[in-house]
This record gives structure tokens, sequence and C-alpha cells, in this order.
């Protein structure tokens, strides 16, 4: 299932609309007729085509749903990693912190008016006016709330989005600035630090056994006595890993 | 805390009744031409308000005698025994102001000249303490009624109070939103849809007032309710929201809690379908086994979907429900299985208005998982 493209034109603003409801998104789209400067370039109707979409297309404005099927808006954002004004269009009040955190331009409460939907649009226009532009990374951290941990992990592979849930990860590994994921045998990478990924996760679950390494506990099959204060962790499927002193600390406090 | 003693205004009007049957006393006395007004005054007034504060004890005895709850024969002795006892306190009190009035202030021969009086005495104040009594227990009723009148309002606000919170629990106010603004958006495009959705809105909502007021309802009004929420949910994910109802006909009689599906129904949606690409369909079933109603609902689930506690929080206001209603004879089970998510209630099957308790039904467990 892909989205639709209606054209392009570098002149004008290219907007996204996402929402899962087509009713949603037509009003969208009837208020948007009227400001002949906004070009609608996609609608998608769940977060993988959102991101799909962006990344494609590189849209400078979106117009994002937060409850959808597969991603929320939030997890779009985290995806997308590409400074783009966003305005929130949803019925629930409970984000609007949240999505002034990810510096978004507006927040629209359905049902909203006409008029309500102008003023947005000149917020939105006059930020991109500016030409603003924010760092990825601070609207990555943003996204996630403090001392909130993660229930699955996103990674983006051009425009691919695979969601992997913590239960199915094995262990992380830091590599540069990215983190491969192991998880049902397959590595993902991910540009992340592992010292920012290790705050997200589960620490019952996950532990930062070396400098490299985050494990899950639940794959762990025994440690053996590698070189002097040098351990090794022999996963379930054979695999071996480097468990520092400080690392085996932890494993032995948490088992 | 005593009624008199407890309120200045109270113990002032009392001490005043007794001032003035003092006076009244000292006038028979003086009037008798036995004592002089300043014998008759300094004997009867101090005397009288004494009496009056040990009157204030029969308060204790009413207490522990309502008028309400004892028979008229056992108040009646009770309290003439109480009398007798403060009569007696009451003489010996008396005495003592006797004897000092006549050592100290020199009214000689008053003890004797009491004495002659002693019948009158005794029987006036046998009068007023009956009078005391009936004061009390006038109170202590005025009060009781006072306090059942008080607790009556508390009881209709909290339960009025519990009754909005129940429908608030129930009807998911962004499902009122997000209705809006399905209209909002028809109203250019579909004006006989915007009046087909605000017309099935208004069939939900009075439903959902009128029905979810009583104390239980028909399964098959329960189901139309069901029913007219997913309706309106329809036009928001259009194809996406199929429905499938498989109601046998003997249980559409059976009594239910009102509204006791709509958060399944409502979970059904937002944590089953909204998340599935291209939907699915909820499956609504009743069948009447033995002396249990078993009501089932299934609905697919991605099992990528983030998962939350909101889900979870409306099978826990079920359970609760279910628990306060029928304790250990209802059932509710959560379970996911192969991507679908089955809902399984089991109630004891009833007909008539009338509470039976039916034979045990399977017996009461925890959710088993949480609705992501």
């Amino acid at each position: 299932m892909g989205f639709r493209i209606f054209g392009e034109s570098m002149q004008t603003i290219q907007a996204i609309i996402v929402d899962d409801e087509d009713l949603a998104r037509s009003i969208i789209r009837e208020y948007l007729a009227e400001h002949a400067e906004i070009q609608i370039v996609a609608e998608c109707s769940n977060g993988f085509e959102a991101v799909k979409a962006a990344t494609e297309l590189k849209p400078d404005l979106v117009f994002l749903d937060v409850q959808m099927p597969k991603l929320n808006g939030f997890e779009v954002l985290e995806l997308i990693e590409r400074d783009l004004v966003v305005i929130f269009v949803t019925a629930y009040e409970q984000y609007a912190v949240k999505a002034f955190e990810v510096h978004a331009v507006d927040y629209l409460l359905k049902p909203f008016s006409r008029e309500r939907f102008d003023e947005a649009l000149v917020r939105a226009e006059e930020k991109l006016a500016r030409r603003e532009v924010l760092p990825s990374a601070e609207i990555i951290k943003a996204t996630r709330s403090k001392g909130e941990t993660v229930e699955r992990i996103l990674v983006r592979d051009g425009s691919r989005v695979f969601v992997i849930p913590a239960e199915k990860i094995d262990y992380i590994e830091a590599q540069d600035d990215y983190v491969a994921i192991k998880s049902e045998g397959t590595l993902r990478l991910k540009k992340q630090r592992l010292a920012d990924l290790e705050t997200l996760l589960d620490a019952k679950r996950f532990v930062r056994i070396h400098r490299s390494y985050i494990l899950n506990v639940e794959r762990l099959a025994r440690i053996e006595l590698y070189a002097k204060d040098s351990r090794m962790a022999i996963l379930k499927d054979g695999t071996q890993l480097q468990v520092s002193r400080t690392g085996y600390d932890k494993l032995k406090a948490l088992l | 805390m005593h009624p008199i003693l407890a309120n200045q205004e109270r113990l002032g009007i009392y001490l005043l009744g007794w001032l003035i049957f003092g006076t009244m006393l000292a006038a028979v006395l003086a009037l008798s031409h036995d004592f002089s007004w300043t014998e008759a005054l300094a004997l009867a007034l101090p005397i009288t308000i004494v009496y009056g504060a040990i009157c204030l004890s029969t308060w204790y005895v009413c207490r522990v005698y309502p008028l309400q709850k004892t028979p008229f024969s056992q108040v009646l002795l009770v309290q003439t025994l109480a009398g007798i006892v403060t009569i007696v306190l009451w003489m010996m009190i008396a005495s003592g102001w006797v004897l000092i009035l006549e050592r100290s202030f020199g009214f000689t021969g008053l003890r004797t000249r009491v004495l002659a009086k002693a019948p009158l005495l005794i029987g006036v104040d046998f009068i007023l303490y009956g009078l005391t009594v009936a004061v009390h227990y006038l109170i202590i009723t005025f009060e009781l009624s006072k306090e059942a009148e008080q607790r009556e309002l508390q009881s209709r606000i909290f339960a009025q109070e519990a009754e909005l919170k129940a429908l608030r629990a129930q009807i998911n106010p962004h499902f009122l939103f997000n209705s809006l603004n399905s209209i909002s958006a028809l109203a250019t495009q579909d004006p006989a849809a915007v009046r087909a959705m605000t017309l099935r809105l208004a069939d939900f909502l009075r439903k959902s007032l009128r029905l979810g007021a009583q104390e239980s309802i028909r399964l098959d009004e329960e189901v139309s309710m069901s029913i007219s929420f997913l309706e309106i949910e329809q036009i928001r994910y259009g194809s996406r929201l199929k429905i499938v109802q498989k109601i046998d006909d003997v249980c559409r009689n059976c009594l239910v809690p009102p509204l006791i599906l709509q958060p399944l129904i409502e979970n059904a949606v937002h944590h089953g379908i909204a998340h599935m690409l291209d939907g699915g369909t909820i499956t609504l079933e009743s069948e009447w086994r033995g002396s249990v109603l078993h009501i089932k609902i299934e609905n697919p689930v991605d099992p990528d979907r983030p998962r939350n506690r909101k889900g979870g929080l409306g099978l826990e206001n079920v359970s609760k429900r279910l628990r306060a209603i029928y304790k250990d004879d209802a059932r509710l089970q959560a379970e996911e299985r192969d991507n679908i998510f089955h809902t399984d209630l089991w109630i004891p099957a009833q007909t008539s208005t009338e509470f039976h308790r039916s034979s045990p039904a399977p017996t009461f467990s925890k959710v088993t998982e949480q609705h992501g």
C-alpha cells in the first residue's frame, strides 16, 4: 500500500497529511484548498506511510495525527530525523506538552474551525520563512518522556521501518555513531548512542555489560572467566560477548 | 456530645427555664406564709438550678434507651428509677444547702419548715424530671431525623457522583470529539451523511443515558447500544471496521448491568481495529449455558502495537463492577491468542428484575492479559 503523490513544485510549501481517518484528512484537504501556496504532496493513513513519504518526498510541512496504526505521531517524527514544520492534529489534549517539546508549531484539537486552522498555518509559514533548523537529535530525545521505558525500538532503513519489540532483542552493540541491534537472527543499525538507548530500556532486563554491549539477560546462558578481570558472556545461541568488571558486578546484582 | 451542653444557646434556654421554675417554686413557698420571700428565693433558686444541672444527665439514660427501640413499659420503668435516684441525690444536696442556710445565714428553723414541704418539693421535682426527659427525647428525635436527612442527601450525592463517574468512564470523551470532527468534515461533502451521523450519535447518547441509570437492562438493549456505538465508529473508520453479531435469541431477555460491554467494545476498536492497517472484524457473540450467560468479544490485534495500560483500566473497571454486583459468580477473562484478542464474560443468567443467585458460575479470576 503506497501513499498518493500529487505532483511537485518548488515554489510552494509542500505538505503531507497524516491521519488514519479519511474524513479527518478530508477536512484538512478542504481547508488547504483556499491556500494556493500550499501543495499537498501526499496523504498517509498510517505511521509507516508517513515515514516513507517524509523521507522520500522531503515535505516542508506535516499535519500529524498522534494515534495511528503501526507508529504514533511522535514515533514518526523520531524516525524521520529531518527538520520539518509539524502541526499536530488530534482529539487528545494530553499530548500538547510533548508536542511543544518536539517543537511543533501548533496543536489543533479536533474538531477545529477554519479560522483556527489558518492561524496554525500562519505560524507554520512564519517558521518556514525564518528557516529555523532544529537538530534532529534534540527532537529524538524529546519524543521520549523521561523515566519512561520503551517496549519497542524503531529502526528506519531508507524509507522502510522495522519495529523491534524489546523482548525480542538479544543484545545491542555500539558501532561508532550507531547501535547494532541483534534480534531474531538479524542485525539492524540505528543512529543512536548506546548510552542514550541504555536509559530507555527496562533496567530489569537490559544490562550494560561492557562499554560496547547491552545484553538482554534472558538470553544469557552462562558466564566464563576469560582472563584476569575479564569475562565472557555466553548467550543461548552461542554468541560470546565481552563482560567488563563493572558489567559483571551489575549482572551479579541483577541475577 | 450532649446536645444541650454542646450548644450554648440551648444551654442558656435550658437554664433560663429552670430559673423560672425556681422563681415559681419560691413564690409558692413564700405565698404559703411559712417562708419570707428572702428565705424562699435563697432556698428555691439554687436548689432548682442544681437540680436542673443534675437532670442534664438524663440524656445519657435517654440515649441508652431510645424511645424508638425500647418498649414503652421499659422506658417508664428505667426513667422512674433514674428519676428516683436523681431526686435522692438532689435531696442530699438540698438538705446540705438548707443546713448551710440555717447555720451561716441565720434562717432559724428552716429545716423543720422545709421538711413540712418535702412532699410538695418531691412531687414538683418528679414532674420536672418527667418534663426534662420529654425535652431530651424530643431533642434526640429531632437530631436523629436531621442526621437521617443528611445521610440520605449524602448518599444521593454519592450515588449521582458514582453514576456520572461510571458514565464518564464508559463513554470516552475522545470518541465524541472524533465523531464531531467527522461531522465537521462531512458538513461540506455530504449533508445526508451529517444527518445520519448526528442521528446515530443522539441515539447512542440517549440510550446510554437512559439505560445507564438503570440497575440492569436486557442484553438485547445492551447489544443494541454497542452496535449503535460501532455504527458511529464505522463512519470514522470506514471499511476498516466490520461487525458480526451472533446473539442467541434465548439470551436476549437476560439481564446485564448497563454499559458493561461498552468499555470492552471500545477496547476492541481502539486497541484492536485502530492499529490494523486494513482493519478487521469485531465479533460479538452470546450464548446461554445452563445457568450462565456467556458473552464473547473477538477482535484482531497487531502484535507490534504499542502497549499501554489504558485498555487494562477498562477491563479492570468491568471486573470491579462485576465483582460488586455478582461477587464471585461472574468472571471476566481477556487474552490474546494468535493475534486475536478474546474477551470472555460469564455472568449468572437472570431474566427477571428480582435478583436471585443461581448455581455456582465459574470462579472469578484476575484478568490474564492486559489489553494493549
